[in-house]
């Protein structure tokens, strides 16, 4: 029944050279929501997550075990081209003439080289979006200072709050700016050049900072200081609005329950779940004043109490009464997790060479047109000749002889 | 209206408070008509801090103006059954509407998606909650912090057995709104193709899960279950130096050839002991996550480090190719001089405070399109009147409706 629905994207096709973290991550969603993604990569040069873990089993030969690849490449068809071949060009011109997207997060200059810069692919195909990631902008002082996601999210100002006060800064852990930040930006980028595109009917070029993108999305270090001339502090656990709020020792291996309470309805429902203790009766605890003035002693009380639980008890417990709680959840606890599940936020799709594995769709429910989750990420090359031949109007004869010559590898 | 380099065409409803005002800013920045409604008790984004000179006041939230500037503002009560026909009257004209109520909470007024879309079959509602608008915790009350914790985010931000950390700016809210504005613009191009609007379920929970980096693959693959980087020498590490901290990615996996320039480095910095980085065992992931490795990593290098600023560190470290980044705060980032070179901040002249607000820029630069801050950041009921004469209302008509409480006008 499914298969009847439409899809948002239908018809639109991606020319993707996009690789590693923000460029796939993007164009994944892009393909979940039905567009033809057509991913480019070269044995000669293949996409560098396919050789970053985990893999499956643990076992890292080769270039189709990664799960942190895979992750990122569902649903879209992946071809061989090395384009660093003469004659590579051409087949290239062909899918950008069929294409409504061409990306890439190469260095500056890289499709220049291969004269696939905006001035050539605009002569090949007016109406595409040509779109760019740089981390800091194309021109500039700093323009071609590196870094990775980890240091993005120190850059931009988010590693120096996620930090307990008198301890060095933490930041998320990951590299949170390449996950989140610069892929949803350049994917709004992206829509809002197809939307313009309905009006103009051309296409135009969409260069995404990775910088202001994540500064965009926590601009409160820079409003604070500029307005007032102060310097926000480590957030620790906390909340300005919030007391108890943070993250409590339960029982278990590193289980903790996260409990936010923002108005006194809240504390009184936190108080009954606790069996309304002496303690919280307190002069100290009884306006949320009071409470951040002695939230030090208030969460050790709270401890004391969720200490001796489980947090799932917990977490039931004060959601019924009203309070915001949650488990902190490890990877296996959210794969585990029946909200989830019963939302179809993972899948298993399979693959090849590794069978089964876990998949997250994109968090954009579209109630006429569903994502799809459908393939596992392709082997590298594993749809070159299906799509030269029925997508670019490549005989099978022409594909083998390309084949030969090295240029569909 | 229809302005070239813009999104103008597009009219957005947006109904959110704390959790959902970055969606709809999006479509701001680059031009869309976009309308903020509020409850007539205001928008509770109003009443978080930091405040404009530190002073609170319903005009003064740095972060109301941050996240509602460029757009209208319009003030209505949508528990009166003529707010709720104001309501319908709006979403008629909308391409999308953004709301964050709990969700049922407008089926139970009468204004459901299928409602709305009886009166407007284009419309794109997305809807922007902590869980989504189904499934067993889409009724519960969610915060930043807990759904960071349900979906597996706040987890990552620790080692070992410490406590995670929190991040700053509700990243669970701001991850939700992004891919709202992301998940309604699909939807939008949909509509204007085939005339069919949709319901767009978007939770927090769900978009921490877009987060979660390599480890529901650790768990899923290799049954392992990860936390933070963060001591592994010399790999994604943060160290102190004289007036703050720097990041350092100085090596990933085995790769030797992000190693040598930071030995490099250090030798042409004469740093004592550098010696002792130029040896191979520190390509050796296991050696470099060894209490030992790290311990003598912070060492030598923190002598270094320590005798300088994280400006000097960047420059230095970047001239020799090594990962090196400030932990940057409010000061350095509005000092920065890369985003001073590209005029990134920019500000606007805010009317209730009397003076200047200074905000981050553009995230993106098109071709044709182009992004603007916006002139001004509506003030409660501000362009309700207005809003309403667009909608056909006459003055007594908004008048009367003012003086019943069905909706506010700010009186100029």
């Amino acid at each position: 029944m499914l298969q009847n629905l439409r899809k948002a994207l239908e018809g639109i096709v991606v020319c993707d050279f996009s690789w590693v973290g923000a460029g796939p991550i993007a164009t994944n969603v892009l393909g979940q929501c039905g567009a033809e993604v057509i991913k480019i990569e070269s044995r000669n040069r293949p996409d560098l997550l396919r050789t970053g873990g985990p893999f499956k089993d643990g076992i890292g030969d080769g270039l189709e075990r990664s799960g942190y690849f895979a992750n990122r490449n569902p649903n879209k068809k992946g071809i061989a081209l090395d384009m660093s071949h003469p004659k590579a060009r051409a087949v290239a011109v062909r899918l950008i003439k069929k294409s409504d997207i061409i990306i890439n997060n190469f260095r500056v200059g890289q499709m220049e080289k291969w004269k696939l810069g905006w001035e050539d692919v605009k002569k090949i195909n007016p109406r595409i979006i040509y779109v760019t990631m740089s981390l800091q902008g194309e021109t500039g002082p700093q323009k071609s200072y590196m870094g990775f996601g980890v240091n993005l999210n120190a850059l931009c100002g988010l590693t120096a709050r996620a930090c307990f006060p008198g301890e060095r800064p933490f930041g998320t852990g990951t590299n949170y700016t390449d996950h989140v930040m610069a892929p949803s930006h350049t994917l709004f980028g992206i829509m809002a050049a197809l939307l313009d595109r309905e009006k103009t009917g051309k296409g135009q070029t969409v260069a995404i900072s990775q910088l202001k993108s994540a500064i965009s999305m926590a601009p409160t270090s820079v409003l604070a200081y500029a307005a007032n001339g102060d310097t926000l502090g480590p957030m620790g656990l906390g909340d300005p609005d919030a007391a108890p709020h943070g993250v409590y020792t339960t029982l278990g291996y590193r289980k903790w329950i996260a409990i936010a309470a923002f108005d006194e309805n809240e504390w009184r429902a936190v108080k009954k779940v606790m069996g309304n203790p002496e303690w919280a009766e307190d002069e100290k605890f009884s306006s949320l004043k009071s409470r951040k003035e002695n939230e030090e002693e208030l969460d050790v009380h709270i401890e004391e109490w969720t200490k001796t639980r489980y947090a799932d008890w917990l977490m039931n417990e004060l959601l019924h009464n009203g309070v915001k709680a949650g488990v902190v959840n490890d990877a296996r606890g959210a794969i585990e997790d029946e909200h989830l599940k019963q939302r179809n936020f993972w899948s298993y799709l399979d693959h090849p060479v590794v069978g089964k594995t876990l998949y997250n769709r994109a968090p954009i429910r579209l109630s006429k047109t569903p994502l799809r989750m459908e393939t596992a990420a392709p082997l590298l090359g594993q749809h070159t000749s299906p799509v030269l031949t029925g997508m670019l109007d490549y005989t099978q004869e022409e594909v083998n002889t390309l084949i030969e010559e090295k240029v569909l590898v | 209206m229809n302005e070239a380099g813009s999104l103008s065409n597009l009219r957005i409803l947006d109904f959110t408070g704390e959790l959902g005002p970055y969606a709809a800013k999006l479509y701001a920045g680059l031009g869309a008509d976009v309308i903020h409604i509020e409850p007539i008790t205001g928008d509770p984004l109003r009443s978080i801090g930091p405040f404009y000179k530190n002073q609170p006041g319903k005009e003064r939230s740095l972060q109301f103006i941050y996240y509602n500037a460029g757009k209208r503002g319009l003030a209505l009560n949508l528990t009166m059954e003529k707010g709720r026909d104001v309501f319908i009257e709006l979403c008629k004209g909308a391409d999308i509407l953004f709301e964050s109520f709990t969700p049922g909470y407008l089926d139970g007024l009468g204004l459901s998606f299928d409602d709305l879309s009886a009166v407007n079959p284009r419309l794109v509602q997305t809807s922007i909650t902590p869980f989504g608008s189904f499934g067993p915790y889409s009724k519960y009350p969610g915060s930043d912090l807990t759904c960071s914790a349900l979906g597996g985010f706040l987890y990552l931000a620790g080692i070992e057995n410490e406590k995670p950390v929190r991040a700053c700016d509700n990243q669970a809210y701001r991850m939700a709104e992004v891919y709202a504005a992301v998940g309604s613009s699909i939807a939008a191009l949909f509509a204007q193709r085939t005339g069919i609007g949709q319901f767009v379920d978007v939770s927090c929970m769900e978009s921490v899960g877009m987060a979660l980096e390599t480890a529901a693959q650790c768990w899923d693959l290799e049954g392992v279950l990860r936390r933070g980087r963060g001591k592994e020498a010399g790999s994604a590490t943060i160290h102190p130096c004289k007036d703050g901290f720097i990041a350092i990615v100085a090596i990933m996996g085995r790769n030797k050839g992000m190693w040598e320039p930071f030995v490099q480095w250090m030798k042409d910095e004469g740093v004592e002991e550098w010696e002792l980085f130029d040896n191979d065992h520190w390509i050796d992931v296991a050696y470099r996550e060894s209490k030992e490795a790290y311990g003598m990593f912070c060492h030598i290098f923190e002598r270094f480090t320590m005798k300088h600023t994280k400006q000097y560190l960047y420059d230095a470290g970047q001239t020799h190719r090594v990962a090196v980044s400030p932990v940057s705060n409010g000061k350095d980032l509005l000092e920065n001089p890369q985003l001073i070179h590209h005029d990134y901040w920019k500000s606007l002249y805010h009317e209730p405070v009397g003076g200047e607000v200074i905000c981050p820029g553009a995230p993106y630069v098109f071709g044709n399109l182009k992004w603007r801050l916006g002139d001004s950041v509506p003030v409660f009921g501000q362009h309700t009147a207005e809003v309403l004469g667009e909608c056909g209302y006459g003055p007594d008509e908004i008048e009367a409706l003012d003086k019943e409480g069905v909706v506010y006008v700010a009186k100029s």
